[in-house]
């Protein structure tokens, strides 16, 4: 199956990381939470995998469509 | 029109693109009669039951030059739709065809267009669902759209012209998948509502529709409230990001039909049971762009809402929202304009609606929202929910820019805490809605099932005079 791009869906900062690269994980798991419209709002992975990119740092501010991280399928 | 006697059971060895054969596997086994004997028109119509209701069904006969759409093909069509119509039952469409049939020249896309005519005399009067099971493209790609609900299974694929022609023309590599296939139509275009994993669940799914909206019950009037706790369901943090859907399904009484799951997922819309009765859901959903409304949501919504307005179904509006998303994309993609529909949407219908604010409603798009003021049959909201134009400490940073300034640094954060908390009270808070009259009552979450139930119940019941246009 494809590598899974998981990207901004909007203009945020980022304000946890709470992977890294290699890290497990399964679907539905938080990857990062990102700061926007005062909120905190985790980002999911969608399914179950190895995290294969990290591209981002806490206290990065993302634009809509940034690349945040890459999930390998298991 | 006189319905004739049908064919033995098929064997296993039938062509599984036989149109007969889709039908028969579309309807309650043993109730299909066909509307006309086969032929080669290249289409196929019956009526049946699906869980016991009455429905019409075509299928477009892919066994035959691809399914390809000629008159007499379209006229069974047609056909098809104007009994559904005239008999006030749904009626389903199942989708395998290469478009008009180019050996018919321009009459057979003067047929075609007889069945788009057909879809929207029948629009808003009786439901109409598509079920795409291979390529629809050409003519039969506007077939589906103009109904009110695409279903597409695994081999679905819709687009007004193929591979080929997008190569010739734009010099675009693109192949039927990535052109209009399920991934495509189900998260990016918003085309198709539901994707399914098989051919089999396509059509399950198509009855599952059929079943809500012919067969919509009368609600109950002892709700059962979930076991679970309401108020459980979202963070403790107000200012965290959560998923809607499991709140959504503790309301439903079982596993509803979330449409277009994918597309603009910031709003949950799903079709299921309250109390027995069919509610369609709307709910604003925190964990996709932190539940703000955008021009796609806000279309979305406002197609859904008017679907069920058309068919009668109750609203149920689930709001947790934090505004209109902000920035250049979203005002150059007509935000305004599509945004509109969605109040034009809430304005204009007349079937019971009740709007439950879970924990903050802010701005525009607190109006968007089934407000008050756009004629919500009720608003609840739970204890502790915020309605104002936005939250109490981006709103006294505002309001006491000048006064937080001259505050030593060190006495900033905590007068700014206290300005909040004045204002929350005497603007913002969800006492001063409940004054004003815009919030009818706050709920606890564990009355929440039997309240929003009794309050639709109460309503009159009403059912929405106009077509449903995909918008």
């Amino acid at each position: 199956m494809a590598v899974e791009e998981i990207h901004a869906e909007m203009v945020s900062s980022v304000w946890k990381v709470l992977v890294a690269p290699g890290a497990e994980v399964a679907a539905g798991d938080t990857l990062v939470i990102l700061e926007s419209m005062k909120m905190e709002i985790p980002v999911l992975s969608e399914r179950a995998g190895t995290i294969g990119e990290l591209h981002v740092v806490e206290g990065e501010v993302l634009q809509e469509g940034d690349l945040i991280a890459t999930v390998v399928p298991a | 029109m006189t319905t004739v006697s049908v064919a033995p059971p098929t064997t296993p060895t039938v062509d599984p693109r036989d149109p007969e054969d889709r039908l028969a596997r579309f309807f309650d086994p043993g109730s299909m009669q066909l509307l006309s004997a086969r032929d080669t028109s290249g289409a196929l119509a019956a009526r049946g039951t699906v869980a016991g209701s009455p429905a019409v069904a075509y299928c477009t006969d892919a066994t035959i030059m691809g399914g390809a759409m000629g008159l007499d093909g379209c006229r069974h069509i047609v056909d098809a739709i104007d009994t559904a119509l005239r008999e006030r039952v749904p009626v389903v469409g199942i989708w395998h065809s290469g478009g008009a049939r180019l050996a018919e020249g321009v009459t057979a896309l003067h047929a075609v267009g007889e069945v788009f005519a057909a879809m929207v005399r029948a629009s808003g009067r009786v439901p109409q669902v598509s079920v795409v099971l291979g390529p629809a493209a050409g003519g039969a790609a506007y077939g589906p759209a103009l109904t009110d609900l695409v279903i597409m299974g695994p081999a679905g694929r819709v687009f007004v012209t193929g591979p080929d022609v997008v190569r010739s023309v734009t010099g675009e590599v693109v192949d039927q998948e990535q052109l209009g296939g399920p991934d495509t139509h189900g998260r990016r275009s918003g085309v198709v509502h539901v994707v399914t994993d098989t051919e089999a669940e396509a059509l399950e799914t198509a009855r599952q529709a059929v079943d809500l909206l012919a067969a919509q019950g009368t609600f109950a009037p002892a709700a059962e409230e979930p076991a679970v706790d309401l108020m459980a369901l979202l963070p403790e943090q107000r200012n965290r990001a959560y998923d809607v859907k499991p709140l959504v399904a503790s309301l439903l009484d079982g596993p509803g039909l979330e449409l277009h799951p994918r597309f603009a997922p910031n709003v949950v819309t799903t079709l299921g049971r309250l109390a027995g009765r069919t509610v369609g859901v709307i709910a604003n959903n925190p964990l996709r762009l932190g539940g703000c409304l955008d021009s796609a949501s806000a279309e979305k919504a406002a197609r859904f809402v008017r679907m069920c307005d058309a068919f009668g179904v109750p609203l149920v509006v689930l709001v947790d929202v934090p505004g209109y998303l902000p920035g250049v994309g979203q005002e150059w993609d007509g935000v305004v304009r599509r945004g509109a529909k969605l109040l034009h949407a809430f304005a204009e219908a007349v079937v019971p609606r009740v709007t439950l604010v879970t924990r903050k409603s802010y701005g525009g798009a607190y109006i968007a929202m089934n407000a008050r003021s756009l004629g919500a049959t009720a608003v609840f909201a739970w204890p502790g929910a915020e309605v104002a134009v936005m939250g109490a400490k981006a709103a006294v940073g505002i309001l006491h820019r000048k006064k937080l300034a001259a505050a030593p640094p060190g006495e900033r954060e905590a007068l700014h805490a206290q300005l909040a908390a004045e204002h929350e009270r005497i603007a913002g808070g969800v006492n001063r809605a409940r004054e004003i009259g815009v919030v009818d009552e706050v709920v606890e979450p564990a009355q929440t099932k039997r309240r929003l139930v009794a309050a639709l119940a109460q309503a009159p019941s009403g059912r929405g005079a106009h077509g449903n246009i995909p918008l």
